[in-house]
């Protein structure tokens, strides 16, 4: 059965804050669906953000935007969407996710053949996977609509990361901070989201991060990602709606100053950081006196 | 029990030995050259250098000694939770040694002890109250032994430092479960991870909360915690007071609020100036008028009554005692600047940042803004969480907006996202150029809102002190 989904107001339309007038996007286009999944169980570290970015950067441009959150027990039929966005959350919250996203699966399956673009982040990523195996043992299974899996680590990764990203053969820099203790394993079915420039990646060892596999992008970077990486997120307004008018379809530029500066600021200290595979091992809490 | 307090404060004294006479002396002079170097008050440095010397000296002024110690952990409202404990126990008499800087650290504890002490290593007699930061926690518990533990709320605050909420959990019900039985664990019942803490435990516990009869909040995207403890399925609220607190229920397991022993049953929120509360005890019902503002100054104050419930401390003072609090640091803290008015509002993580925007709608501000959010130790690396953070309702209301600290890039590019126009901020990294530029488009008789998180916020004060705006703040 479909579940109607609540929609969410995505607030008033905020006009382009920038001198510069955006011509040439007035032809009528659809509005952007978009389904955030989990937004009440999956919420950490600021991802909800990504929406944030891609619903303002595509009303900047004329373009409208509907927002369905899809929650536990929700079933809808994931064609309907443009963008279907798929957070972080904590172990507890993502293990809740799990059962119920095993109901969700056969739909995402049934958008992801036709091309619906997925943008998943940290449990995301993992769940989009074939399982994740716990440190205790305990084992998750997900969609797998990536080839990949992932297993507890020893540490945890918490740092700023950067990597570098091709997508239609224009390659672009993406900075993050990662926050994970999973180790991720790609499989042979899909290719990296990007390739380590600073940062642990999937795995603090292969130097890949993140996941692709046609529409479907999935990464560790939360900070949140999109907002500081205007690139990526022009890029996937554009996947999404050209595939929903199946024409190809260009965004006008934007005055990016704010956030080219923080991405910018991510990736210096990213940099800064190159080389430190990890920041903190969960059990050290305290902050002791000795720090050398 | 106030008595039996007064009573262990005389006992043991034993011998100091030369390493922590020298780590005393020591301290308090880093504490001092910091301080004549106009550097800020040496909250941390003291500790910091007089546990390089002796790193046992917290122990030894304390636990050795037998000081009774109250403790306040948790998300927020832990300072100024502390400032009505200390009140409140001051009103009925008793004296008290308390670190109302906020710093609540390893360090900053241990400072606390070794400013109060004496060079032989006496801490007047009284009792001690700390606030100690959620993560610094189980290091410092085993050095202080509390008479009295006090968990405020559990929100997600600085998720890069500690990784987890389940893992801050986790330590602090390490800490409350090896409690002794005559310990006083004082419970936020309205926080369902606090309400859990514990329960296997047997001893002295106290629980506070609101009992209100409507909502005076929504589940936002803010909250972290509306699923059941025990079981994972969703809590069920009959009402919400703030956040994710509230009177809840688990409609699969039962799990629900526990009974309140101290509660807010009403409760009339007055501008930026005050909070009128009701609040009934089990020595029964008084009526407080605190002057600052906010539903979560009605959580601390009951928290602040529990724990004296807990230490079995009368109330007989209480309404005086708390009448007289005012706004603790940068607590929509109000400073005169020759002619135009500065309020300080302190805000370090999405919860309270919420509050504190909801406190400065009431009186249609923040519309002449200065904001900051700096990267430290104190107050973390990764600011992802401003994105939860709903400037989206404070963006239509400001006229003019400077943004400031060493994270201006990424708090700029939030309120840019926010509906806040570029042309109406500029972008000043230097805290002090910063407040120049804010006071100087500001019109006069004009007010100034400044939000910011820890550190931005106690370089802009101490460049208002510098002015000749304000007092000295620190105290300890």
């Amino acid at each position: 059965m479909t579940a109607p989904t609540a929609l969410e107001a995505t607030g008033p339309q905020t006009p382009a804050p920038h001198a510069r007038r955006v011509r040439a996007q007035r032809r009528d286009h659809r509005p952007l669906r978009i389904a955030h999944l989990y937004p009440s169980l999956l919420n950490v570290a600021g991802d909800g953000g990504n929406l944030i970015a891609i619903s303002r950067r595509a009303e900047w441009r004329g373009i409208r935007v509907e927002v369905a959150a899809v929650e536990k027990g929700e079933t809808p039929d994931f064609r309907k969407f443009d963008v279907v966005l798929f957070h972080g959350g904590q172990d507890v919250e993502m293990a809740v996710a799990a059962d119920d996203f095993a109901k969700k699966t056969p739909s995402l399956r049934e958008a992801v053949d036709e091309g619906v673009l997925v943008f998943a982040v940290c449990a995301g990523l993992q769940l989009l996977g074939h399982r994740y195996i716990s440190n205790a043992g305990e084992e998750m299974i997900g969609a797998g609509i990536l080839d990949l899996e992932t297993r507890g680590g020893p540490q945890r990764f918490m740092q700023h990361a950067a990597c570098r990203v091709t997508i239609d053969g224009v390659t672009d820099t993406v900075v993050g901070f990662e926050n994970h203790s999973g180790l991720t394993t790609l499989g042979p079915g899909c290719e990296a989201f990007g390739l380590v420039v600073a940062g642990a990646g999937n795995n603090g060892r292969d130097g890949l991060e993140g996941a692709r596999s046609g529409n479907v992008f999935a990464t560790y970077l939360h900070g949140p990602v999109l907002p500081k990486n205007p690139w990526l997120t022009d890029r996937l307004i554009e996947i999404a709606v050209s595939r929903a008018e199946g024409a190809p379809f260009t965004l006008a530029p934007l005055d990016d100053q704010l956030e080219l500066r923080a991405h910018e600021v991510g990736l210096a200290k990213a940099m800064a950081n190159r080389g430190r595979r990890t920041a903190l091992e969960p059990a050290k809490l305290v902050r002791g006196l000795k720090r050398k | 029990m106030g008595s039996q307090t007064r009573r262990r404060l005389t006992g043991a004294p034993t011998s100091l030995t030369f390493r922590t006479f020298v780590a005393l002396a020591a301290g308090k002079a880093a504490a001092r050259a910091t301080q004549l170097a106009g550097r800020g008050g040496g909250t941390a440095i003291t500790g910091m250098v007089a546990r390089r010397v002796d790193p046992q000296i917290l122990r030894k002024l304390v636990l050795d000694r037998g000081e009774p110690v109250v403790a306040i952990t948790g998300s927020n409202g832990k300072t100024t939770t502390a400032r009505f404990t200390a009140a409140l126990l001051r009103g009925e008499g008793i004296e008290v040694s308390h670190n109302s800087a906020g710093a609540n650290l390893v360090q900053g504890v241990t400072s606390l002890a070794v400013s109060y002490s004496s060079l032989r290593g006496r801490l007047p007699s009284g009792v001690l109250v700390v606030e100690v930061d959620e993560g610094a926690l189980p290091k410092v518990a085993p050095e202080l032994a509390p008479r009295a533990l006090l968990v405020t709320d559990l929100f997600r605050d600085q998720l890069d430092r500690f990784g987890e909420i389940y893992a801050v959990k986790d330590a602090i019900e390490s800490v409350a479960a090896a409690l002794p039985p005559d310990a006083a664990l004082v419970v936020n019942g309205d926080d369902p991870m606090v309400a859990i803490l514990a329960g296997e435990r047997e001893g002295t516990r106290v629980t506070f909360g609101l009992e209100l009869d409507r909502s005076t909040d929504e589940i936002t995207r803010a909250a972290d915690t509306i699923r059941c403890p025990r079981c994972q399925a969703d809590l069920t609220y009959r009402h919400v007071y703030l956040s994710h607190m509230g009177d809840y229920r688990c409609a699969a397991c039962g799990f629900k609020r526990p009974e309140l022993d101290v509660a807010v049953t009403s409760l009339e929120v007055v501008g930026l100036d005050r909070t009128r509360c009701e609040i009934r005890t089990p020595a029964g019902r008084i009526a407080v008028d605190i002057p600052q503002s906010g539903v979560h100054i009605a959580y601390d104050a009951a928290g602040a009554i529990a724990i004296l419930v807990g230490l079995g401390v009368p109330l007989d003072h209480a309404v005086e005692s708390l009448a007289d609090v005012g706004p603790a640091f940068g607590r929509l803290e109000k400073i005169d600047a020759d002619d135009r008015s500065i309020v300080l509002a302190f805000a370090k993580n999405p919860t309270s940042y919420n509050t504190t925007l909801r406190a400065l709608a009431t009186e249609g501000e923040p519309r002449q803004l200065l904001i900051a959010a700096s990267n430290t130790l104190v107050d973390g690396e990764d600011f992802g969480w401003l994105w939860d953070v709903d400037f989206e309702s404070m963006a239509p209301k400001v006229e003019r907006a400077v943004v400031s600290g060493l994270r201006a890039d990424e708090l700029a590019n939030r309120l840019k996202y926010a509906g806040l126009s570029p042309r109406k901020m500029t972008v000043i990294e230097d805290r002090r150029d910063a407040l120049d530029e804010a006071l100087n488009g500001l019109p006069s008789g004009r007010r100034l809102v400044v939000l910011s998180g820890y550190t931005p916020l106690i370089e802009l004060r101490n460049e208002m002190r510098r002015r000749g705006w304000t007092g000295r703040y620190w105290t300890v």
